[in-house]
């Protein structure tokens, strides 16, 4: 019987037919807020050397989750023409969600997971790889990697193996590292020029630093700071860790994860960065009283009572920059991120300008980057790779990161002509931090990323307002991380 | 003969449409109060769906173990008992009680003096300026204002140290050190409310009887005592609104602490909400977070339950 013809449709049929419907949908809704993935290869089934899907056939949508603001996405809208002409019938929709700092926005994408409306793509920084990662959120690419060995050739050969190695995770891959930050030294300039100092030199040590921070830092005849030396933004990257790293220590003992081979091999064979690399990066017992790093903490302080350091500040580092471009600060530890930011708050291309930072027991520098990861729950997984894999191109890749928001993965995109608008006049520094600094190497992110921030930014305040002395907190924030450390062994 | 013609009264209909459409004084009740409910119903659906909903599985969460990543594991009290023994909970609740208890103070003063002033001393056809005036922070986000608020607060380079700084007042470390951080969450915090508290006082003070006034005039009570004596009784009820809804929001209190100084130096400003967030979205152990939710929402309780029983001395109702 035809349901739907008139002449057959009564309303007990009808209600019947209505009853029907609605319980499949409520069945429907119950199992699962996303459409049912397609049965298709995922990523950890895929065979290697399977064929991609057929682009033009290929139908479906792709949601992802960023880092930022609506401009940031609007911005990123540019990506999708160029995918489409790849894939005409799939629609990708950018959903930008703001924070002050990485451990936000992490926050509310797991919101978003706990409310079964997880994106299918997210943007993931160093700070929550390991997040991601150990806590089954994100996929495995390995197989997809190497099923498309040929086409993922050139993107290695064009990225340092310190980025890609930040973003393995027990021998496996988990995102393409696009953009990366090491905090280097930004100097203003004009300050320094007013103080009668040059631009140092590369292997300039912390003396040096200390010298010229003294020099910049200015009062007026009320005793009034002018200008300070020095200023740095509480959070885990870029902070006081820079001075813990290049004096030879950490926040928590680190070693290399085993595997990985099967990337080095095909990918990074000939190269001699690679040599020794491993599968990730294992952060196990916090060590945050080493001496190492209490020197290095006594030194922020020295600099703080010494009226040569701004006071820290809290938040996404708005504030500081403002300092920065005002002229009321010469230096701060910032990355390639920063270029861009300052040509936006206006400061002229040699306004500005960047070297590495100071040498202490060592010059090695810490790093964060940042990338895709296909989400477990992805509706279209291969189709999410495809993506990926788009993103990883010259050619998204030169829309993503246009106007310097951040430093480039691809090497090959560090150009004067690249930075000629914005500055700094020593560019170079950025990706020459991980080419002549080899040991240089991501900030320590586990999977406990986010609250051992908040016990590091806190003991860090503490100690920077001088409620603390610098050895009390650091004595506080290593009780705090071994108890985080203990529910860890649970 | 006269034929007597008896008209039976008009059977009542079986069934609840009877019962309902009976045309009498009762089913015209009946009808009415339907129709009441027809009324309340959206604001009732709304209610059930969006808060009593949400707060009966944050208490069924608080039961539960759950990280997002697996199936939640049912605890039984487990969290409450952590509750008690967390040393942070206690710091948290402290920080918040000061607080409540220094913003209720100033808000709840300077309001009513605004109102006063404004009533006593603006021509009607200003007030309305004045009103507005006053509201515009309270129509701005609480983000927003702390942003600005943290600049201004800037030990070194804030406008505020530097007009201080004018008349010889010393720099103050307004977010660098605890007991000023928490005292320049609080001002900031209330400089944004104080809208709401002043329009509950300007109200209240609008609506006083003119003839009492009038009366205490004549009887010679000015100043001082016509205030005390005869205003602030007659407000009473206004206050006691303003006093239950401003210790409920500062018990809630967050994005000021959160934005300007991230609930530090050190945990000198953390509250209790910023620690359910914590709980929640950091160290994502939502079953502990629901469990502090739980018991925030109990002090809250007994606090307005308190304020009420005391209020039953104090307010004046006509």
């Amino acid at each position: 019987m035809d349901l739907f013809s008139n002449r057959h449709l009564n309303r007990r049929r009808f209600l019947q037919a209505a009853l029907g419907a609605a319980g499949v949908s409520l069945v429907a809704a119950c199992s699962s807020g996303a459409p049912a993935p397609k049965p298709a290869a995922t990523a950890g089934a895929a065979p290697a050397g399977a064929a991609a899907p057929a682009s033009g056939s290929t139908q479906g949508s792709l949601r992802i989750a960023l880092f930022g603001s609506r401009s940031d996405a609007d911005r990123r809208a540019a990506l999708i023409p160029p995918f489409n002409k790849l894939y005409p019938n799939v629609k990708v929709e950018y959903t930008p969600i703001q924070g002050t700092d990485w451990e936000e926005f992490f926050s509310k994408v797991l919101t978003m997971k706990a409310a079964n409306n997880a994106p299918d793509i997210t943007f993931v920084a160093t700070e929550g790889t390991q997040l991601f990662a150990g806590q089954g959120l994100a996929l495995p690419l390995d197989d997809y990697v190497k099923r498309d060995q040929k086409d993922m050739a050139q993107y290695f050969s064009d990225v340092h193996p310190s980025l890609v190695e930040a973003m393995m995770y027990e021998g496996s891959l988990y995102e393409l590292p696009i953009d990366f930050n090491v905090p280097n030294m930004y100097f203003n300039t004009s300050v320094l020029q007013s103080a009668g100092l040059e631009y140092p030199p590369a292997d300039w040590t912390k003396d040096t630093f200390y010298d010229y921070a003294k020099k910049t830092a200015k009062k007026d005849s009320t005793g009034q700071t002018q200008a300070f030396g020095y200023q740095w933004v509480n959070r885990l990257w870029g902070s006081w860790l820079p001075w813990v790293f290049v004096n030879g220590s950490n926040l928590l003992t680190e070693e290399r994860a085993p595997g990985g081979e099967w990337l080095w091999q095909a990918f990074y064979k000939d190269d001699k960065a690679a040599t020794g690399r491993g599968g990730g990066w294992h952060w196990n017992a916090p060590k945050a009283n080493d001496p190492a790093n209490l020197e290095a903490l006594d030194f922020m302080v020295q600099l703080l009572k010494e009226g040569v350091s701004a006071p820290v500040e809290l938040g996404g580092g708005s504030q500081l920059q403002g300092f920065f471009s005002g002229g009321k600060l010469a230096m701060t530890p910032a990355g390639g991120f920063w270029a861009g930011g300052l040509h936006a708050a206006g400061m002229a291309a040699d306004a500005f300008d960047v070297q590495f930072f100071p040498k202490w027991k060592s010059q090695r520098h810490q790093f964060g980057t940042a990338g895709y990861v296909i989400m477990k729950d992805a509706r279209d997984k291969d189709l999410a790779w495809e993506y990926l894999k788009y993103l990883s191109g010259v050619e998204a890749m030169s829309i993503e990161l246009n106007g310097n928001n951040s430093t480039p993965t691809r090497r090959s995109f560090m150009s004067a002509e690249r930075y000629a608008p914005t500055g700094p006049k020593h560019w170079q520094v950025f990706y020459d931090t991980l080419e002549k600094n080899p040991d240089t190497a991501p900030i320590p992110a586990p999977p406990e990323s986010n609250p051992m921030t908040t016990i590091f930014t806190k003991y860090s305040g503490l100690a920077m307002t001088q409620e603390m002395t610098p050895k009390a907190a650091l004595d506080a924030m290593q009780k705090d991380l071994e108890a985080l450390w203990a529910k860890r062994k649970k | 003969m006269t034929t007597v013609r008896v008209t039976a009264a008009p059977a009542r209909q079986a069934g609840p449409r009877g019962w309902l459409m009976e045309d009498s004084l009762a089913g015209m009740a009946r009808r009415r109060a339907l129709l009441g409910y027809v009324f309340l119903l959206p604001t009732l659906l709304g209610i059930l769906i969006f808060t009593a909903g949400p707060v009966i599985v944050s208490l069924g969460l608080s039961l539960f173990e759950w990280n997002v990543f697996d199936p939640p594991v049912f605890m039984a009290l487990d969290n409450y008992q952590r509750f008690f023994s967390d040393s942070r909970i206690l710091t948290g609740f402290t920080n918040t009680a000061k607080m409540v208890s220094l913003a209720v103070v100033i808000e709840m003063i300077l309001a009513f003096a605004l109102a006063l002033g404004v009533q006593r001393t603006v021509r009607p056809a200003l007030r309305y300026f004045f009103r507005s005036a006053y509201f515009l922070p309270l129509l701005t986000s609480a983000a927003t204002i702390s942003i600005v608020m943290a600049y201004m607060f800037h030990s070194q380079f804030g406008v505020i140290n530097y007009y201080l700084g004018l008349v010889g007042v010393p720099r103050i470390p307004w977010l660098e050190q605890a007991q000023w951080a928490l005292i320049s969450v609080v001002l900031v915090y209330v400089w944004h409310r104080l809208g709401f508290t002043f329009i509950v006082f300007s109200g209240g003070l609008g609506n006083l009887p003119k003839e009492i006034l009038e009366a205490a005039d004549v009887d010679g009570a000015t100043g001082w005592r016509r205030l005390w004596y005869i205003v602030l009784p007659m407000l009473s009820p206004s206050i006691l609104f303003a006093a239950v809804t401003a210790i409920i929001s500062g018990l809630q209190i967050f994005d000021e602490p959160f934005v300007m100084v991230k609930g530090g130096p050190g945990d000198a400003t953390r509250t209790v909400v910023m620690l359910i967030y914590e709980s929640a979205f950091k160290n994502i152990e939502l079953g502990y977070a629901a469990a502090i939710a739980a018991m925030l929402f109990v002090v809250i309780l007994l606090v307005t339950v308190i304020q009420f029983r005391i209020s039953k001395a104090l307010v004046f109702y006509q």
